[in-house]
Protein backbone atom coordinates (compact mmCIF):
# COMPACT_ATOMS: atom_id res chain seq x y z
CA UNK A 1 0.00 0.00 0.00
CA UNK A 2 1.41 2.90 -1.04
CA UNK A 3 1.55 5.71 1.58
CA UNK A 4 -0.89 8.81 1.71
CA UNK A 5 -1.77 11.74 3.68
CA UNK A 6 -5.40 12.39 3.41
CA UNK A 7 -6.74 15.86 2.24
CA UNK A 8 -8.65 16.11 5.86
CA UNK A 9 -5.40 15.32 7.49
CA UNK A 10 -3.71 17.75 5.21
CA UNK A 11 -5.65 20.28 6.79
CA UNK A 12 -5.01 19.71 9.97
CA UNK A 13 -1.28 21.17 9.32
CA UNK A 14 -2.70 24.58 10.03
CA UNK A 15 -2.13 23.99 13.75
CA UNK A 16 1.71 24.19 12.80
CA UNK A 17 1.31 27.58 11.07
CA UNK A 18 -0.97 28.50 13.88
CA UNK A 19 1.82 28.47 16.72
CA UNK A 20 3.76 31.27 15.21
CA UNK A 21 0.90 33.33 14.72
CA UNK A 22 0.18 33.21 18.13
CA UNK A 23 4.06 33.59 18.92
CA UNK A 24 3.79 36.62 16.81
CA UNK A 25 0.28 38.02 18.19
CA UNK A 26 1.34 37.62 21.97
CA UNK A 27 4.86 39.25 21.46
CA UNK A 28 4.33 41.94 18.87
CA UNK A 29 6.23 40.64 16.33
CA UNK A 30 4.52 42.03 13.57
CA UNK A 31 5.22 38.98 11.54
CA UNK A 32 1.71 37.74 11.45
CA UNK A 33 1.39 38.87 8.08
CA UNK A 34 4.33 37.50 6.91
CA UNK A 35 3.63 34.16 8.17
CA UNK A 36 0.72 33.83 6.32
CA UNK A 37 1.33 34.97 3.11
CA UNK A 38 5.01 32.85 3.46
CA UNK A 39 2.56 29.55 4.40
CA UNK A 40 -0.02 30.68 1.37
CA UNK A 41 3.00 31.07 -1.18
CA UNK A 42 5.04 28.08 -0.16
CA UNK A 43 1.67 25.84 -0.24
CA UNK A 44 0.79 26.97 -3.42
CA UNK A 45 3.92 26.49 -5.09
CA UNK A 46 4.68 23.13 -3.64
CA UNK A 47 1.15 22.26 -5.01
CA UNK A 48 1.69 24.01 -8.70
CA UNK A 49 5.77 21.92 -8.76
CA UNK A 50 3.70 18.48 -7.91
CA UNK A 51 1.34 19.19 -10.37
CA UNK A 52 4.40 20.32 -13.41
CA UNK A 53 6.30 17.35 -12.17
CA UNK A 54 3.44 15.04 -12.68
CA UNK A 55 2.93 16.31 -15.97
CA UNK A 56 6.58 15.69 -17.03
CA UNK A 57 7.31 12.38 -15.24
CA UNK A 58 4.57 11.42 -17.98
CA UNK A 59 6.50 12.70 -20.77
CA UNK A 60 9.11 10.95 -22.56
CA UNK A 61 12.41 11.15 -20.96
CA UNK A 62 13.89 12.02 -24.54
CA UNK A 63 11.82 15.77 -24.29
CA UNK A 64 10.55 15.89 -20.14
CA UNK A 65 14.62 15.75 -18.86
CA UNK A 66 16.15 17.88 -21.05
CA UNK A 67 13.73 20.93 -20.55
CA UNK A 68 13.76 20.39 -16.91
CA UNK A 69 17.13 20.37 -16.79
CA UNK A 70 17.28 23.40 -18.77
CA UNK A 71 15.07 25.40 -16.59
CA UNK A 72 16.96 24.22 -13.38
CA UNK A 73 20.12 25.59 -14.26
CA UNK A 74 18.80 28.97 -16.01
CA UNK A 75 17.28 29.52 -12.36
CA UNK A 76 20.22 28.41 -10.42
CA UNK A 77 22.50 30.65 -12.72
CA UNK A 78 20.58 33.25 -12.49
CA UNK A 79 20.20 33.24 -8.24
CA UNK A 80 23.92 32.63 -8.63
CA UNK A 81 24.71 35.60 -10.56
CA UNK A 82 23.35 37.80 -7.46
CA UNK A 83 26.20 36.88 -5.54
CA UNK A 84 28.62 37.65 -8.18
CA UNK A 85 26.89 40.74 -9.31
CA UNK A 86 29.21 43.18 -11.23
CA UNK A 87 32.50 40.42 -11.99
CA UNK A 88 32.38 39.93 -16.03
CA UNK A 89 31.11 36.80 -17.94
CA UNK A 90 29.55 35.58 -14.95
CA UNK A 91 26.41 34.74 -16.36
CA UNK A 92 27.98 32.52 -18.80
CA UNK A 93 30.48 31.12 -16.37
CA UNK A 94 27.88 30.08 -14.12
CA UNK A 95 25.92 28.55 -16.78
CA UNK A 96 28.63 26.89 -17.90
CA UNK A 97 29.88 25.38 -15.02
CA UNK A 98 26.23 24.31 -13.81
CA UNK A 99 25.80 22.78 -17.18
CA UNK A 100 29.37 20.66 -17.43
CA UNK A 101 28.87 19.36 -13.80
CA UNK A 102 25.25 18.34 -14.24
CA UNK A 103 26.20 16.57 -17.85
CA UNK A 104 28.88 14.97 -16.03
CA UNK A 105 26.97 13.51 -12.78
CA UNK A 106 24.23 12.20 -14.68
CA UNK A 107 26.63 10.38 -17.38
CA UNK A 108 27.96 8.63 -14.64
CA UNK A 109 25.25 7.95 -13.03
CA UNK A 110 23.67 6.28 -16.12
CA UNK A 111 27.00 4.44 -17.36
CA UNK A 112 27.16 2.91 -14.09
CA UNK A 113 23.30 1.97 -14.11
CA UNK A 114 22.71 3.68 -10.73
CA UNK A 115 19.74 5.25 -11.47
CA UNK A 116 17.49 5.33 -14.95
CA UNK A 117 16.83 7.96 -17.61
CA UNK A 118 13.61 8.28 -16.59
CA UNK A 119 11.75 11.83 -15.23
CA UNK A 120 10.83 10.62 -11.90
CA UNK A 121 14.54 9.34 -11.04
CA UNK A 122 16.87 12.22 -13.53
CA UNK A 123 15.00 15.63 -12.18
CA UNK A 124 14.74 14.91 -8.34
CA UNK A 125 18.12 13.78 -7.95
CA UNK A 126 19.58 16.22 -10.82
CA UNK A 127 17.36 19.12 -8.70
CA UNK A 128 19.32 18.52 -5.73
CA UNK A 129 22.66 18.45 -7.28
CA UNK A 130 22.31 21.92 -9.19
CA UNK A 131 20.60 23.06 -6.34
CA UNK A 132 23.84 22.24 -3.98
CA UNK A 133 26.30 23.71 -6.97
CA UNK A 134 24.56 26.86 -7.43
CA UNK A 135 24.59 27.93 -3.64
CA UNK A 136 28.45 26.54 -3.53
CA UNK A 137 29.14 28.45 -6.84
CA UNK A 138 27.58 31.70 -4.72
CA UNK A 139 29.52 31.15 -1.89
CA UNK A 140 32.73 30.70 -3.21
CA UNK A 141 31.92 33.79 -5.19
CA UNK A 142 30.85 36.37 -2.36
CA UNK A 143 33.70 34.98 -0.66
CA UNK A 144 36.40 35.47 -3.38
CA UNK A 145 35.22 38.99 -3.65
CA UNK A 146 35.28 39.81 0.49
CA UNK A 147 39.17 37.97 0.26
CA UNK A 148 39.95 40.40 -2.57
CA UNK A 149 38.96 43.16 -0.49
CA UNK A 150 40.20 42.23 2.56
CA UNK A 151 43.92 41.16 1.20
CA UNK A 152 44.05 44.35 -0.96
CA UNK A 153 47.53 45.03 0.39
CA UNK A 154 48.89 41.82 0.47
CA UNK A 155 48.09 41.65 -3.12
CA UNK A 156 49.70 44.66 -4.21
CA UNK A 157 52.46 43.73 -2.21
CA UNK A 158 52.96 40.67 -4.03
CA UNK A 159 52.22 42.11 -7.49
CA UNK A 160 54.70 44.58 -6.28
CA UNK A 161 57.68 41.88 -5.84
CA UNK A 162 56.66 40.61 -9.38
CA UNK A 163 54.52 38.17 -8.91
CA UNK A 164 52.15 37.38 -11.25
CA UNK A 165 48.06 37.49 -10.99
CA UNK A 166 47.47 33.77 -10.69
CA UNK A 167 50.37 33.73 -8.08
CA UNK A 168 49.07 37.25 -6.16
CA UNK A 169 45.90 35.27 -5.77
CA UNK A 170 47.10 31.95 -4.55
CA UNK A 171 46.35 32.67 -0.98
CA UNK A 172 42.82 33.98 -2.03
CA UNK A 173 42.19 31.18 -3.89
CA UNK A 174 43.04 28.23 -1.42
CA UNK A 175 41.07 30.19 1.35
CA UNK A 176 37.70 31.05 -0.95
CA UNK A 177 38.10 26.77 -1.55
CA UNK A 178 39.13 26.10 1.83
CA UNK A 179 35.82 28.02 3.45
CA UNK A 180 34.07 26.44 0.33
CA UNK A 181 35.09 22.64 1.13
CA UNK A 182 34.94 22.56 5.19
CA UNK A 183 31.40 23.00 5.39
CA UNK A 184 30.66 20.44 3.13
CA UNK A 185 33.28 17.96 4.24
CA UNK A 186 31.84 18.25 7.57
CA UNK A 187 28.33 17.68 6.68
CA UNK A 188 29.56 14.00 5.20
CA UNK A 189 31.37 12.92 8.47
CA UNK A 190 27.76 13.37 10.68
CA UNK A 191 25.63 12.27 8.02
CA UNK A 192 22.62 10.17 9.07
CA UNK A 193 24.27 10.65 13.08
CA UNK A 194 22.97 14.54 13.51
CA UNK A 195 19.59 13.65 11.11
CA UNK A 196 18.51 11.15 8.63
CA UNK A 197 18.93 13.23 5.18
CA UNK A 198 15.91 14.58 3.56
CA UNK A 199 15.88 12.01 0.69
CA UNK A 200 16.38 9.02 3.01
CA UNK A 201 13.75 10.15 4.81
CA UNK A 202 11.53 10.10 2.15
CA UNK A 203 12.53 6.88 0.45
CA UNK A 204 11.70 5.49 3.72
CA UNK A 205 8.54 7.27 4.28
CA UNK A 206 7.88 5.55 0.67
CA UNK A 207 7.77 2.06 1.82
CA UNK A 208 11.58 1.88 0.37
CA UNK A 209 13.39 -0.72 3.06
CA UNK A 210 16.39 1.43 4.92
CA UNK A 211 19.64 -0.16 3.56
CA UNK A 212 17.89 0.62 -0.19
CA UNK A 213 17.27 4.35 0.43
CA UNK A 214 21.08 4.44 2.21
CA UNK A 215 22.23 3.01 -0.76
CA UNK A 216 20.21 6.29 -3.09
CA UNK A 217 21.11 8.31 -0.30
CA UNK A 218 25.18 7.25 -0.55
CA UNK A 219 24.56 8.03 -4.23
CA UNK A 220 22.98 11.44 -3.92
CA UNK A 221 25.71 12.25 -0.76
CA UNK A 222 28.52 11.71 -2.73
CA UNK A 223 27.64 13.07 -5.68
CA UNK A 224 26.50 16.42 -3.97
CA UNK A 225 30.06 16.38 -2.69
CA UNK A 226 31.89 15.80 -5.64
CA UNK A 227 29.70 18.63 -7.97
CA UNK A 228 30.54 20.89 -4.66
CA UNK A 229 33.60 20.98 -4.86
CA UNK A 230 33.87 21.15 -8.13
CA UNK A 231 31.95 24.07 -8.07
CA UNK A 232 33.35 25.99 -5.97
CA UNK A 233 36.65 25.21 -7.75
CA UNK A 234 35.29 25.76 -11.13
CA UNK A 235 33.82 29.14 -10.68
CA UNK A 236 37.07 30.79 -8.04
CA UNK A 237 39.48 29.51 -10.91
CA UNK A 238 37.51 31.13 -13.45
CA UNK A 239 36.85 34.50 -11.48
CA UNK A 240 40.01 35.30 -10.30
CA UNK A 241 42.12 36.65 -13.09
CA UNK A 242 38.81 39.15 -13.45
CA UNK A 243 40.09 41.18 -10.74
CA UNK A 244 43.50 42.02 -12.39
CA UNK A 245 43.39 43.73 -15.48
CA UNK A 246 45.60 43.36 -18.61
CA UNK A 247 48.87 44.78 -17.00
CA UNK A 248 48.74 42.61 -14.36
CA UNK A 249 46.99 45.75 -12.05
CA UNK A 250 44.51 45.25 -9.62
CA UNK A 251 41.42 46.31 -10.25
CA UNK A 252 39.79 48.45 -6.59
CA UNK A 253 36.68 48.87 -7.15
CA UNK A 254 33.51 47.09 -8.85
CA UNK A 255 33.34 50.01 -11.50
CA UNK A 256 36.99 49.21 -12.55
CA UNK A 257 36.11 45.37 -12.55
CA UNK A 258 33.01 45.54 -14.80
CA UNK A 259 34.52 48.00 -17.48
CA UNK A 260 37.70 46.35 -17.25
CA UNK A 261 36.32 43.51 -20.14
CA UNK A 262 34.04 45.95 -21.92
CA UNK B 1 66.74 56.94 -14.65
CA UNK B 2 62.73 58.27 -14.64
CA UNK B 3 61.61 60.60 -16.51
CA UNK B 4 57.94 61.76 -16.29
CA UNK B 5 56.75 63.55 -19.04
CA UNK B 6 52.98 65.19 -18.92
CA UNK B 7 51.45 62.59 -17.33
CA UNK B 8 47.88 62.87 -15.49
CA UNK B 9 46.32 59.82 -13.57
CA UNK B 10 43.82 60.36 -10.90
CA UNK B 11 44.53 63.90 -9.18
CA UNK B 12 47.48 63.85 -10.75
CA UNK B 13 48.16 66.84 -12.84
CA UNK B 14 50.55 67.22 -16.06
CA UNK B 15 53.68 66.14 -13.78
CA UNK B 16 57.20 66.48 -15.57
CA UNK B 17 59.93 65.77 -13.54
CA UNK B 18 63.35 63.53 -13.94
CA UNK B 19 65.16 61.00 -11.21
CA UNK B 20 68.66 60.74 -11.43
CA UNK B 21 70.55 57.72 -10.42
CA UNK B 22 70.76 57.05 -6.79
CA UNK B 23 68.52 60.16 -6.16
CA UNK B 24 66.81 60.51 -2.45
CA UNK B 25 63.99 62.09 -3.36
CA UNK B 26 61.12 62.89 -0.63
CA UNK B 27 57.85 63.45 -1.54
CA UNK B 28 55.54 64.97 0.80
CA UNK B 29 52.71 66.93 1.01
CA UNK B 30 48.50 67.65 2.17
CA UNK B 31 46.94 63.71 2.44
CA UNK B 32 45.21 62.86 -0.85
CA UNK B 33 47.85 64.90 -3.17
CA UNK B 34 48.55 62.04 -5.04
CA UNK B 35 52.11 61.26 -3.39
CA UNK B 36 50.74 57.55 -3.26
CA UNK B 37 49.78 57.26 -7.07
CA UNK B 38 52.95 58.52 -8.20
CA UNK B 39 54.97 55.76 -6.69
CA UNK B 40 52.26 52.79 -7.88
CA UNK B 41 52.77 54.67 -11.12
CA UNK B 42 56.91 53.92 -10.90
CA UNK B 43 56.15 49.80 -9.91
CA UNK B 44 53.25 49.93 -12.30
CA UNK B 45 51.09 49.07 -10.05
CA UNK B 46 48.90 51.45 -11.29
CA UNK B 47 49.21 53.47 -15.23
CA UNK B 48 49.17 56.51 -16.44
CA UNK B 49 45.58 58.55 -18.06
CA UNK B 50 48.05 60.10 -20.34
CA UNK B 51 51.86 61.28 -20.26
CA UNK B 52 54.56 59.22 -20.94
CA UNK B 53 56.81 57.61 -18.38
CA UNK B 54 60.41 56.77 -19.12
CA UNK B 55 62.77 53.96 -16.96
CA UNK B 56 66.34 53.83 -17.75
CA UNK B 57 65.54 55.47 -21.24
CA UNK B 58 62.82 53.58 -22.53
CA UNK B 59 59.05 54.08 -22.48
CA UNK B 60 57.95 52.26 -18.74
CA UNK B 61 55.41 50.17 -21.11
CA UNK B 62 58.57 48.54 -23.09
CA UNK B 63 59.69 46.69 -20.16
CA UNK B 64 58.63 43.66 -19.29
CA UNK B 65 56.03 44.31 -15.81
CA UNK B 66 57.34 41.62 -13.43
CA UNK B 67 60.85 42.32 -13.90
CA UNK B 68 60.41 46.11 -14.16
CA UNK B 69 58.58 45.46 -10.95
CA UNK B 70 61.55 43.10 -9.28
CA UNK B 71 63.73 46.20 -10.34
CA UNK B 72 61.68 49.38 -8.58
CA UNK B 73 60.76 47.82 -4.95
CA UNK B 74 57.88 49.21 -2.86
CA UNK B 75 57.39 48.72 0.89
CA UNK B 76 54.22 49.74 1.58
CA UNK B 77 52.84 51.73 4.90
CA UNK B 78 51.38 48.34 6.28
CA UNK B 79 54.15 45.54 6.33
CA UNK B 80 51.23 42.65 4.49
CA UNK B 81 53.22 40.24 4.99
CA UNK B 82 52.36 36.90 3.73
CA UNK B 83 51.13 34.30 6.60
CA UNK B 84 53.80 31.97 7.45
CA UNK B 85 57.56 32.40 8.68
CA UNK B 86 59.79 35.19 7.87
CA UNK B 87 61.49 33.05 5.62
CA UNK B 88 58.47 32.48 3.74
CA UNK B 89 58.38 36.10 3.37
CA UNK B 90 61.71 37.01 2.27
CA UNK B 91 62.53 34.52 -0.64
CA UNK B 92 58.93 34.95 -2.03
CA UNK B 93 60.17 37.75 -4.56
CA UNK B 94 63.21 35.76 -5.52
CA UNK B 95 61.74 32.19 -5.92
CA UNK B 96 59.02 34.14 -8.31
CA UNK B 97 61.98 34.00 -10.50
CA UNK B 98 64.21 31.37 -9.53
CA UNK B 99 66.78 32.73 -8.41
CA UNK B 100 66.84 32.19 -4.44
CA UNK B 101 69.44 30.79 -2.16
CA UNK B 102 69.09 29.83 1.16
CA UNK B 103 72.51 31.68 2.34
CA UNK B 104 70.62 34.76 1.22
CA UNK B 105 67.99 34.96 4.33
CA UNK B 106 71.05 35.62 6.96
CA UNK B 107 72.34 38.30 4.88
CA UNK B 108 69.19 39.97 4.73
CA UNK B 109 67.93 39.87 8.03
CA UNK B 110 70.96 41.39 9.01
CA UNK B 111 70.57 44.46 6.27
CA UNK B 112 67.32 44.77 8.40
CA UNK B 113 68.89 44.59 11.62
CA UNK B 114 67.30 41.23 12.73
CA UNK B 115 69.02 38.51 14.51
CA UNK B 116 69.33 35.44 11.94
CA UNK B 117 67.35 32.90 14.39
CA UNK B 118 64.00 34.77 13.13
CA UNK B 119 64.41 33.11 9.72
CA UNK B 120 62.30 30.13 11.27
CA UNK B 121 59.85 32.84 13.10
CA UNK B 122 55.92 33.49 12.65
CA UNK B 123 55.28 36.18 10.98
CA UNK B 124 52.47 36.82 13.90
CA UNK B 125 54.72 36.71 16.65
CA UNK B 126 56.45 39.77 15.51
CA UNK B 127 55.65 43.66 16.53
CA UNK B 128 54.80 46.12 14.35
CA UNK B 129 58.35 47.41 14.26
CA UNK B 130 59.81 43.98 13.17
CA UNK B 131 57.04 43.34 10.40
CA UNK B 132 57.98 46.35 8.86
CA UNK B 133 61.20 45.21 8.97
CA UNK B 134 60.55 42.09 7.51
CA UNK B 135 58.47 43.98 4.97
CA UNK B 136 61.46 45.81 4.28
CA UNK B 137 64.06 42.73 4.18
CA UNK B 138 61.02 41.29 1.40
CA UNK B 139 61.63 44.10 -0.86
CA UNK B 140 65.36 43.67 -0.58
CA UNK B 141 65.57 40.47 -1.43
CA UNK B 142 64.76 40.92 -5.01
CA UNK B 143 68.24 43.08 -5.40
CA UNK B 144 66.15 46.22 -6.59
CA UNK B 145 67.98 49.42 -8.38
CA UNK B 146 65.03 51.72 -6.63
CA UNK B 147 63.19 51.62 -3.30
CA UNK B 148 60.02 53.18 -3.22
CA UNK B 149 58.96 53.82 0.41
CA UNK B 150 55.16 54.41 0.77
CA UNK B 151 54.64 56.09 4.52
CA UNK B 152 56.77 53.24 5.99
CA UNK B 153 57.39 54.12 9.40
CA UNK B 154 53.79 56.49 9.67
CA UNK B 155 52.17 53.37 11.93
CA UNK B 156 55.36 53.20 14.06
CA UNK B 157 55.73 54.72 17.61
CA UNK B 158 58.60 57.24 17.53
CA UNK B 159 61.17 55.14 18.53
CA UNK B 160 61.03 52.73 16.02
CA UNK B 161 60.48 55.09 13.26
CA UNK B 162 63.79 56.33 14.24
CA UNK B 163 65.33 52.67 14.49
CA UNK B 164 63.54 51.91 11.01
CA UNK B 165 65.28 55.46 9.93
CA UNK B 166 68.62 53.98 10.65
CA UNK B 167 68.60 50.91 8.70
CA UNK B 168 67.09 52.73 5.95
CA UNK B 169 70.29 55.29 5.71
CA UNK B 170 72.73 52.41 6.04
CA UNK B 171 70.98 50.57 3.20
CA UNK B 172 70.92 53.58 0.96
CA UNK B 173 74.29 53.99 1.71
CA UNK B 174 75.63 50.44 1.41
CA UNK B 175 73.71 49.80 -1.45
CA UNK B 176 73.89 53.01 -3.44
CA UNK B 177 69.94 52.53 -3.84
CA UNK B 178 68.04 55.82 -5.74
CA UNK B 179 65.02 55.86 -3.31
CA UNK B 180 61.73 57.73 -3.47
CA UNK B 181 60.34 58.08 -0.22
CA UNK B 182 56.45 59.52 1.09
CA UNK B 183 56.55 60.87 4.18
CA UNK B 184 54.85 63.37 7.11
CA UNK B 185 57.94 63.71 8.67
CA UNK B 186 60.03 66.32 8.01
CA UNK B 187 62.94 65.03 10.39
CA UNK B 188 62.71 62.25 8.49
CA UNK B 189 63.03 64.02 4.91
CA UNK B 190 66.08 65.89 6.15
CA UNK B 191 67.68 63.30 7.85
CA UNK B 192 67.32 60.50 4.69
CA UNK B 193 66.44 62.55 1.86
CA UNK B 194 68.64 64.77 -0.72
CA UNK B 195 65.89 66.27 -3.02
CA UNK B 196 62.16 67.53 -2.16
CA UNK B 197 58.76 66.81 -4.02
CA UNK B 198 56.39 69.07 -2.68
CA UNK B 199 53.04 67.89 -4.02
CA UNK B 200 49.64 69.86 -3.54
CA UNK B 201 46.34 68.92 -5.21
CA UNK B 202 47.70 66.86 -7.88
CA UNK B 203 50.87 68.96 -9.13
CA UNK B 204 54.60 69.69 -8.11
CA UNK B 205 54.69 72.93 -6.32
CA UNK B 206 58.34 72.61 -5.93
CA UNK B 207 61.22 71.21 -6.61
CA UNK B 208 64.34 71.28 -4.96
CA UNK B 209 67.18 70.55 -2.46
CA UNK B 210 66.73 69.34 0.84
CA UNK B 211 67.19 71.23 3.55
CA UNK B 212 66.87 74.72 1.70
CA UNK B 213 63.45 73.61 0.58
CA UNK B 214 62.28 73.23 3.96
CA UNK B 215 64.82 76.03 5.54
CA UNK B 216 63.67 78.55 2.85
CA UNK B 217 60.50 77.63 1.12
CA UNK B 218 60.65 78.84 -2.51
CA UNK B 219 56.06 79.56 -2.70
CA UNK B 220 54.11 80.45 -0.22
CA UNK B 221 51.91 76.84 -0.48
CA UNK B 222 55.11 75.37 0.56
CA UNK B 223 55.49 77.75 3.39
CA UNK B 224 51.97 77.20 4.55
CA UNK B 225 53.17 73.95 4.86
CA UNK B 226 55.91 74.04 6.80
CA UNK B 227 53.72 76.04 9.45
CA UNK B 228 51.51 73.57 9.88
Amino acid sequence: MEPEISNQSLFFLIIFVIVPLALSYYYQLGVSKNVIWSTVRGTVQLFAIGYILTFLFDLPARYGIPFMLTVMIIIATFHARQKGKGLPYVGFILFGGLLAIEVGVLSLWLLFDMIQFKPSEVIPMSGMVIGNSMTAMGLALERMKNEFKENNGRLLASLSLGAEPKQASHLIVQNTLHASLIPNVDRLKTIGLVQLPGMMTGLILGGVSPVMAIKYQLVISLSIFSSVSLSAMFITLCMYRYFFNKNKQLLQTDEEIRSSRS
Amino acid sequence: MFRFEHVYQGVLQDINFTIEKQDKVILFGPSGAGKSTLLFLLNRLNDPDQGDIYFNGKPIEEHSITALRKQVGLVLQAPNLFPGTVLDNIKYGPSLFGDWEEQQGKKLLDYVQLPSDYLERDVDQLSGGEKQRVSLARTLANSPEVLLLDEPTSALDYRTAEEIEEVLECLMEEHKLTMLMVTHNLNQARRLGNRGLFISDGQIVEDGKIPDMLDHPKTEELGKFLEQ
